[in-house]
């Protein structure tokens, strides 16, 4: 929920006072420009959506319902949409695994709780090995879920879906890093 | 799957949050810079976007287009008709037009009904009908040379010397007849026979002018 600082911070940014802005980015910056970089490749192409993100936040923060979503929640699905239009609009080479056969969806839920559940630092980084072969939207609600913590309502309202949607999402995304997981075991 | 199920599956995954962890540790940190560099960027004036107002231009061509429709004339309306009309109107004022030179040359092998009409002039026609107080058609029994209908005739109401009433027809102005309208044969033929003279004029004077090309060309050569 708001706090009482976030009503007195968007008051000041709706009237476009600087010191406003600045308390914003001091408070936001780091979380905005990691979803940004998570989902953007190189750095500086970070650096420019996150500086697109707050100038489209600074200028259309009378858009921003509170009764909808949290701040950080509205800020965060901005960062979310202008990355992903970003790599739309630069169409930028991204590699990913695709399950075209659909084999990960053939593996058993237990298979997939045995790799993820049981505590192993080499499953760790098999892990992270895979999760660079997923494509950047999967990774990144997987991300928000697991290391956000955010709940799938608030994801889906970052992605601009539907809590079901991205529940299905997540299991579909757990499947497959299994699967890539798998493939690289091999 | 459930929310309560998927919820649980964040506890469960150890492996996956603590590689999730790692990953996020490991990524790149925002540069302690941007926020200056942003907060510069919107201090800047930003340029402003050239807006061209296009509103004024739709609302002249609106306008334009709903006088050209309101001055327009209808589709089915003949051409020809709203001139004699206007000529009719003023009766007493209007003088006797003569026929177009092309159309007047060959009068002396016109019709009788071309013949009759030009000599008429509106006094005339205003003399001719002052003993007879009633309405007069002086041109309906006239054959006609034309093949097309004649149109409608109006009526002209002609005060006369005596303030009698007399009612004219477009038919008394020459110029409104529509058998005037039409060449005779006559004139057509005339007409061909001037343009082949004009056109063999025009071969000739074509090659004289390659005449003197010629020779000038040879005078260059030598």
């Amino acid at each position: 929920m708001k706090t009482e600082t976030d009503i007195d911070l968007i008051r000041g940014l709706r009237q476009q006072s600087a010191r406003a802005q600045q308390q914003m980015l001091e408070r936001y910056g780091n979380e905005v420009f990691a979803q940004v970089a998570r989902l953007v490749p190189g750095l500086e192409n970070a650096e420019e959506v996150y500086q697109d993100v707050f100038v489209k936040v600074f200028r259309k923060i009378e858009m921003y319902d509170a009764a909808k979503s949290s701040l950080k929640t509205w800020l965060l699905r901005i960062a979310y949409n202008e990355s992903i239009s970003f790599l739309r609009h630069k169409s930028m080479p991204v590699i990913y695994y695709e399950d075209r056969e659909g084999e990960a969806e053939r593996l058993s839920e237990s298979e997939v709780e045995a790799t993820f559940g049981q505590p192993n630092p080499e499953t760790v980084q098999l892990i992270r090995a895979a999760l660079k072969h997923l494509p950047p939207d999967e990774r990144a609600i997987v991300t928000m879920f697991y290391y956000e913590e955010m709940s799938l309502k608030e994801i889906a309202f970052v992605t601009e879906s539907i809590p079901t949607t991205v529940a299905s999402k997540l299991s579909r995304t757990r499947k497959k890093l299994c699967k890539i997981i798998k493939m690289l075991q091999s | 799957m459930t929310e309560e199920k998927i919820n649980a599956l964040r506890q469960k995954d150890a492996n996956l949050r603590d590689a999730l962890r790692l990953d996020e540790m490991e990524r790149p940190q925002m540069p302690a810079d941007l926020n200056a560099r942003l907060m510069q960027r919107m201090a800047a004036p930003s340029p402003s976007p050239r807006i061209r107002k296009i509103w004024p231009w739709l609302a002249a061509a609106c306008v334009a287009a709903f006088i050209v429709v309101l001055v327009a004339p209808p589709k089915g309306a003949p051409t020809g008709e709203p001139k004699a009309m206007a000529k009719v109107e003023q009766p007493a004022t209007v003088e006797p037009q003569p026929r177009e030179p092309q159309a007047a040359a060959p009068s002396e092998t016109t019709t009788p009904t071309a013949d009759k009409a030009p000599a008429k002039s509106p006094r005339q026609l205003h003399k001719a009908v002052a003993p007879q107080p009633v309405t007069s058609q002086p041109v309906d029994a006239e054959p006609l040379l034309a093949q097309t209908p004649a149109p409608a005739e109006t009526f002209v109401t002609v005060q006369t010397d005596n303030h009698q009433m007399t009612t004219l027809t477009e038919r008394d102005i020459p110029i409104t007849r529509p058998e005037n309208y039409q060449y005779t044969a006559e004139e057509l033929a005339l007409m061909k026979k001037q343009a082949n003279e004009a056109y063999l004029k025009w071969v000739e004077l074509e090659l004289e002018i390659s005449k003197c090309n010629l020779e000038q060309t040879a005078q260059k050569g030598d």
